[in-house]
């Protein structure tokens, strides 16, 4: 099942570079996009619909929920770069074959996606907590930045769950069951938007089960209170859950592109 | 002396499902040669051209290219390969000049380095006026050249190109042949599959007819000829060509009738336009044997799928 052509090198770069060249055509329109986005979700949310909640252990619901929309946007956009973008890559323009011409190996071209995954995630996940920031829903600066790490990782994760949809999509209305199987209940229920404390049992174990779950605990521990209870296990998890995604994105995108 | 095969393959098959698209060709193509794949659609140019440069696994035989074999991880072959395939694979989303240095990124070659590079290239399919124009403001034989540049990035010593002038006009493929001529005497050799008769007997030292899988016949273009269809045909198409072509009993002509055509192969048509006058037939055609008229022997006339 494993080929020599699925084991990455540090050729994975030039594909990472090759997405980077393209960004630089649309990146300032995008950025203006989603400052604009985030302000209205925090908005709507953190302030709308914040006002009928009661403070959360003593945090405001605006303060609760920033580190989870953080978390989500990077599971969006790492979600988007793998599923349409992908496909479209692999076979719509044709990318990745002119890539296969080239000495790059699927697993370079896979990588090079995921960390691009990872690379969007964190621009994305930053834009937010810049907007958290102006609001001042951000206990330190330097705690904020020390989620990076683990938004790259969340931007790995959905990137190669991305990947294992797009290697499997006959085409792009696949991706709806992408979306509403994969990112939509992590959206709902990886305690993104409410805390899971008095829900039914049933509801807290399958939130559990979510490895984003586990994303969202580190980087709330980290943005609002500079520490993280449980934080190796929670990282074991994200870390592991992401590891084998990722060999399970190698296996579909392979399948797709080895005739 | 045997010289050095720069492709060699043996029993080289690819099937989908149930459909032989390859079945079981041998082919051999020295260092410096240019072969050219001839075949009508369908006949498995693609899919052959697809597993020598490593996008198609095959299903069996053996093959082995610029030396290494080619079944086991291909890496280092195509470090030495360029390839122009049949459907573009330019990179939609980047303008010709950050296709061109981002390509030769994936060869490893810096941006710095990849510059005069480029630019030599992008003169070398004149196309230097367009080096800032985004991929879908080319025309599609702007698409094709810039292919072939892309292609010669990381100067490789073979050359696959599956269909190199389809959809150029006549300027562009004359460029397009002086380009490949040059190539060819500095050295590189060059595998390609047409549908231009012309660029198959102006370019290639061997071609190969392949139908339905398999290779046909094989060979110089001109001696193909020579030995397959004679030095000359004759085409009557007028209304009394049954009884001009039996004027000719004897000559021990070759007959092939297609729809209101009729022709004849032989080796000097001297002697059969002379029967032919005195019979009274005045509508008829005489010409120098084609590679076209290979083809079609080989082939049939008829299209069929
Ligand atoms: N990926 C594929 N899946 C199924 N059948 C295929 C595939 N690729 C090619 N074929 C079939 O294999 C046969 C050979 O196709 P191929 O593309 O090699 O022909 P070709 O000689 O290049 O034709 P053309 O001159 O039209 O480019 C055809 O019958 C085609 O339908
Ligand atoms: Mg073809």
């Amino acid at each position: 099942m494993i080929a020599a052509g699925m084991v990455p090198s540090r050729r994975a770069l030039r594909v990472w570079l090759r997405h980077l060249v393209q960004y630089r055509s649309f990146y300032v329109a995008e950025w203006a996009g989603n400052f604009g986005e985030h302000v209205l979700y925090l908005l709507a949310f953190g302030y709308g619909l914040g006002r009928l909640v009661p403070s959360l252990n003593g945090i405001s619901y605006a303060q609760f929920i920033g580190p989870g929309l953080v978390v989500s946007i990077a599971m969006w956009t790492s979600t988007f770069e793998s599923t349409y973008g992908a496909y479209n890559r692999m076979r719509v323009q044709k990318t990745y074959e002119a890539m296969m011409s080239a000495p790059l190996s699927l697993g370079d071209i896979v990588l090079g996606d995921l960390l691009w995954c990872g690379t969007r995630a964190i621009i994305g996940a930053t834009l937010m907590m810049i907007v958290l920031s102006l609001f001042g829903l951000i206990g330190s600066l330097w705690w904020a930045l020390s989620v990076l790490p683990i938004i790259f990782l969340v931007g790995l994760m959905f990137g190669s769950l991305g990947l294992v949809s797009a290697g499997l999509a006959p085409s792009f209305s696949f991706f709806s069951f992408h979306f509403s199987l994969v990112v939509m209940p992590m959206f709902f229920f990886a305690e993104t938007l409410f805390p899971l404390r008095g829900l039914p049992d049933g509801l807290r174990l399958f939130s559990q089960t979510l490895p984003l779950t586990h994303a969202v605990k580190i980087v709330r521990g980290l943005i609002i209170f500079g520490r993280v209870d449980d934080f190796l296990f929670h990282l074991f998890i994200l870390a592991g859950s992401t590891l084998v995604f990722m060999a399970c994105a190698t296996i579909s995108v392979s399948r797709r592109m080895m005739s | 002396m045997v010289a050095e095969l720069d492709i060699h393959a043996r029993g080289l098959s690819k099937s989908f499902g149930a459909l032989k698209a390859v079945d079981g060709i041998t082919l051999q193509v020295e260092r410096g040669e240019c072969y050219g794949m001839l075949g009508p659609n369908g006949a498995g140019k693609t899919t052959a051209i697809r597993m020598i440069h490593g996008a198609v696994r095959p299903d069996g035989g053996e093959l082995s290219v610029l030396g290494r074999d080619a079944a086991a991880g291909s890496r280092r072959i195509r470090e030495e390969m360029g390839v122009v395939p049949q459907e573009d694979t330019l990179d939609n989303e980047l303008s010709v000049y950050n296709n061109m240095w981002v390509f030769a990124n994936y060869f490893g070659i810096s941006r710095r380095r990849s510059r005069d590079r480029i630019e030599e290239l992008l003169d070398f399919v004149q196309l230097r006026d367009k080096w800032g124009e985004q991929i879908k403001n080319l025309s599609g034989g702007m698409k094709r050249r810039l292919l072939i540049a892309r292609a010669l990035i990381h100067r490789p010593r073979l050359l696959i190109l599956d269909e190199p002038t389809t959809g150029l006009d006549p300027q562009a493929r004359h460029l397009v042949w002086q380009r490949l001529r040059e190539l060819k005497s500095g050295g590189l050799t060059i595998l390609l599959t047409t549908h231009y008769m012309e660029e198959a007997a102006q370019l290639c030292d061997r071609i190969g007819v392949m139908a339905q899988g398999r290779v046909l016949v094989e060979g110089p273009p001109a001696e193909l000829v020579r030995e397959r269809v004679g030095e000359e045909v004759i085409e009557l198409r007028g209304a009394g060509r049954e009884a001009a072509a039996a004027a000719l009993n004897g000559l021990g002509l070759e007959i092939e009738r297609a729809g209101d055509t009729l022709y004849l192969y032989c080796r000097s048509g001297a002697k059969a336009v002379e029967r032919l006058a005195s019979a009274g037939e005045r509508e008829f055609l005489r010409r120098p044997a084609s590679l076209e008229d290979l083809f079609l022997r080989l082939t049939g006339r008829e299209l069929r799928e």
